[in-house]
């Protein structure tokens, strides 16, 4: 009769049952004074606690399936299985992994501005191809002057990911030429370490809105926080995302966006300069998976009253409220205020600041 | 006075027997035939019966460290704030609160033996005023000697520590850390150990992975017989704010339980211990619960662990009583937190996952099968199935060896650096 058998369980049932019935009835014959009467009520006493919990047990063993079998209960294990690789054929393993996670389809130098026999770095149109997310996402990638190629032995090189919906133009102080613009002066005049800079649009998605998980829909923050991460450290010389040396920077389109992947993501992402602003509702259409727990979630404001401080920086460039965020603000988490620069480089302020953010600490080791 | 403490256990005991005696004693008095004296007589048998099986109940609580604190039984399902742990704010992400493990009591030793199978000596307890978390180069055990410091350095030393989550807030006591003895060794002094993040199912203890699944030991084992290399194994419960089955998942409004195990563990592990850093270096095993936590983690998070054990595991974002309301409400939330909707949704990661289950005894076969199958490249799902076992220990017991000769194939090794070979052995 098997553990888990139906048999089992009946015999066990019957029998508790029928003691039970039993000693209910049976119970003055051994009320009497004497060994042998209390023997009997032990015994008999003893039979029906058995057969109960052995009833109990066996129930809870069928619905749990804790133990197979006798053997597994009290036997010696033994025997061990067969470890079986899966079989996948040649033509799977293409898919993602025929598609390298950026290419590049232009690159062109970058002038320091005012003295343009300056090296001032390359700035290349490039497109991500998200492993994970499985996102497309054009974007810019801004390689410091002294760059020589992803294999350089020289130490790595932290990371700022700027992004606008402006990305693409080239007048805007977002756009990815003026940023790269702005970087190379402010390196050339000793205001900013070399860093790398991404330059990415604000809608990286189908349904995105401001670089959420969409449940069900496009995983922006997916992308920025594994994908892109990834891309960046296998064809450039990035630092790890684990060093948490890596800044965002957005504009009123991105500003969100990069608030909100600092709050969520602190583990990768230790700074963002945004605008003042709200930022109680993401920008877009609003989808949260039919979850108000979802849509409370992706208040940032809430996020700040209602989850630990996160060890990040945090700074409002240019004019406007951020008092109700300042005020709130407590370390590990910093915060601050400046105004953007007058004149043609606007963000070189904020820029600088960033330089600062993302600055490799020395290495703790000895 | 814990649920699964020796003083609670035996006061149950004592109850029960009492409630035994006592019906024995009163017997006569209920001897006269009556209805009422009936109801009597099955209020008493109930009465011992019920004492009895609390008893039971309370010894195998101990036995498989299913709850191991009254509010892990009763709580009402929020995580133990960091700030609770004492540490929040402080540059020590892990606490080491005991060292003194001694051997396992009843038997059969989990913990790491010597050579010879004799247990090991009482393993240091040094941590607590020497080691200086925010420092990983100094090698703890190092700085002891005597008797103590060659168990460490022969046998490897099991930790019990609290983790305080810098991003998620939430603070896990009761945890423990297996540090190998070439952890302790000159050779190693500047090797960082790759790490297997393993993790209990629900509701459990992190103390059952150590004495009833005997990670330490079985890691100790094949390490000297030469069949894996040595590793970090971090034992964690899987289960943020018991009573309530968090499901490793960020609940919507609720504990980031996924945030936690996935980056706040291992930042804190890589911040205390000489641990690797790189997905190359990390792998997360679990049974049950955890199993499904082991192959979702790894899933989600491919730039921070490269394997996964996922031993009779399931494959689906469950919702049940213990749960709750995990997923906000949003059935597309939910799907993403179903490794079989992943897999047929979204682009596979690059990652191994081996699951194990077994032919006869676990009835999640048939989804483990399923969960197989729509695996495709870059993953590479492997398979490990036994011909009989249930969800028990004895079972995971049976398929943890091949399981850590399988993780040890494609983790980082330790290599011994060649400066401290020549110095040292």
């Amino acid at each position: 009769m098997g553990l888990t058998s139906p048999a089992l369980l009946a015999v066990l049932a019957v029998t508790a049952g029928a003691l039970l019935a039993a000693v209910l009835w049976w119970w003055p014959k051994v009320a009497g004074p004497g060994l042998r009467p209390v023997l009997l009520r032990i015994a008999a006493l003893g039979a029906l606690q058995v057969s109960v919990l052995g009833l109990i047990f066996v129930v809870v063993n069928r619905s749990a399936e804790f133990y197979a079998s006798w053997s597994d209960l009290f036997g010696v294990p033994s025997g061990g299985g067969v470890l079986v690789a899966g079989q996948y054929d040649a033509s799977q393993s293409g898919g993602s992994q025929a598609t390298p996670p950026v290419t590049v389809s232009a690159s062109s130098a970058v002038a320091v501005p005012g003295s343009p026999k300056e090296p001032g770095g390359l700035l290349q149109t490039v497109r991500f191809h998200g492993q994970l997310s499985g996102l497309s996402v054009p974007g810019y990638i801004y390689l410091p002057a002294g760059y020589r190629g992803a294999s350089a032995p020289a130490g790595r090189l932290p990371v700022a990911v700027a992004i606008s919906d402006q990305v693409a133009s080239a007048r805007d102080p977002y756009g990815a030429g003026q940023i790269a613009a702005t970087a190379a002066r402010q390196m050339a005049g000793g205001g900013l370490a070399r860093l790398i800079l991404v330059m990415l649009p604000a809608h990286i998605g189908r349904d995105d809105q401001g670089c959420l998980d969409v449940p069900g829909g496009s995983q922006a923050a997916t992308f920025l926080t594994e994908d892109l991460p990834q891309a960046m450290e296998s064809a450039y010389p990035a630092l790890a995302p684990a060093s948490r040396r890596w800044a965002l920077v957005g504009d009123s389109s991105g500003g969100y966006c990069a608030l909100q992947l600092a709050m969520t993501n602190s583990e990768t992402f230790s700074a963002a300069a945004v605008p003042p602003g709200e930022y109680t509702v993401p920008p877009g259409a609003g989808v949260f998976g039919g979850s108000p727990e979802i849509r409370t979630q992706d208040n940032l404001s809430w996020l700040l009253r209602h989850q630990p401080m996160q060890p990040i920086s945090v700074l409002f460039t240019g004019p406007g409220r951020a008092q109700p965020f300042l005020s709130q603000a407590r370390p590990p988490m910093r915060a601050g205020q400046i105004g953007l620069t007058t004149g043609k480089w606007p963000l070189a302020r904020v820029l600088d600041w960033v330089g600062g953010a993302v600055k490799p600490q020395p290495a703790p080791r000895s | 006075m814990g649920p699964a403490s020796a003083p609670f256990i035996a006061l149950m005991i004592v109850a029960a027997t009492g409630s035994v005696v006592g019906t024995v004693w009163l017997w006569p008095r209920f001897a006269r035939q009556r209805i009422r004296v009936l109801a009597a007589r099955l209020g008493l048998i109930v009465g011992s019966q019920v004492l009895v099986m609390a008893a039971i109940l309370s010894y195998i609580n101990g036995y498989f460290s299913f709850f191991d604190s009254w509010s892990a039984v009763f709580g009402n399902g929020t995580p133990p704030p960091a700030a609770a742990t004492g540490i929040v704010g402080s540059p020590r992400p892990i606490m080491i609160t005991g060292t003194d493990l001694g051997p396992v009591p009843g038997g059969g030793s989990a913990l790491p033996e010597l050579a010879d199978g004799r247990p090991a000596p009482k393993p240091p307890h040094i941590y607590t005023q020497h080691h200086a978390t925010t420092e990983p180069s100094i090698v703890p055990g190092l700085d002891i000697s005597g008797g103590v410091a060659r168990a460490a350095r022969s046998v490897g030393e099991v930790l019990q520590v609290t983790v305080s989550g810098e991003h998620t807030g939430i603070g896990s006591a009761a945890n423990y850390v297996y540090l190998p003895p070439q952890y302790f060794q000159k050779a190693y002094a500047r090797t960082r150990f790759p790490v297997v993040l393993s993790l209990t199912g629900y509701p459990n203890d992190p103390w059952s992975i150590v004495k009833r699944l005997a990670v330490p030991a079985t890691a100790a084992r094949l390490v000297a017989q030469g069949k894996i290399g040595p590793a970090v194994y971090v034992m964690m419960n899987v289960s943020v704010a018991l009573p309530r089955d968090t499901e490793c998942t960020n609940v919507p409004g609720g504990p980031q339980a996924e945030t936690f195990l996935a980056e706040d563990v291992p930042l804190a592990v890589e911040r205390t211990f000489r641990v690797q850093s790189g997905r190359a270096g990390w792998a997360v095993l679990g049974y049950s619960t955890g199993g499904y936590c082991a192959a979702k983690l790894t899933m989600m998070y491919p730039d921070r662990f490269s394997a996964a054990v996922s031993m009779a595991g399931y494959y689906t974002a469950i919702k049940d009583s213990t749960t709750g309301n995990l997923y906000g409400g949003s059935r597309a939330y939910q799907n993403e937190n179903n490794l079989n909707w992943r897999l047929t949704h979204l682009p596979a990661p690059p990652v191994s996952v081996l699951v194990t289950s077994s032919r006869v005894g676990e009835k999640d076969l048939p989804g483990t099968l399923a969960f197989l199958r729509l695996i495709h490249p870059p993953m590479r799902g492997y398979s490990l199935i036994v011909a009989q076992g249930g969800h028990n220990y004895r079972t995971w017991n049976r398929q943890l060896p091949q399981s850590l000769e399988w993780l040890n194939q494609r983790l980082a090794p330790a290599a011994p650096s060649p400066r401290g070979a020549g110095t040292g052995g």
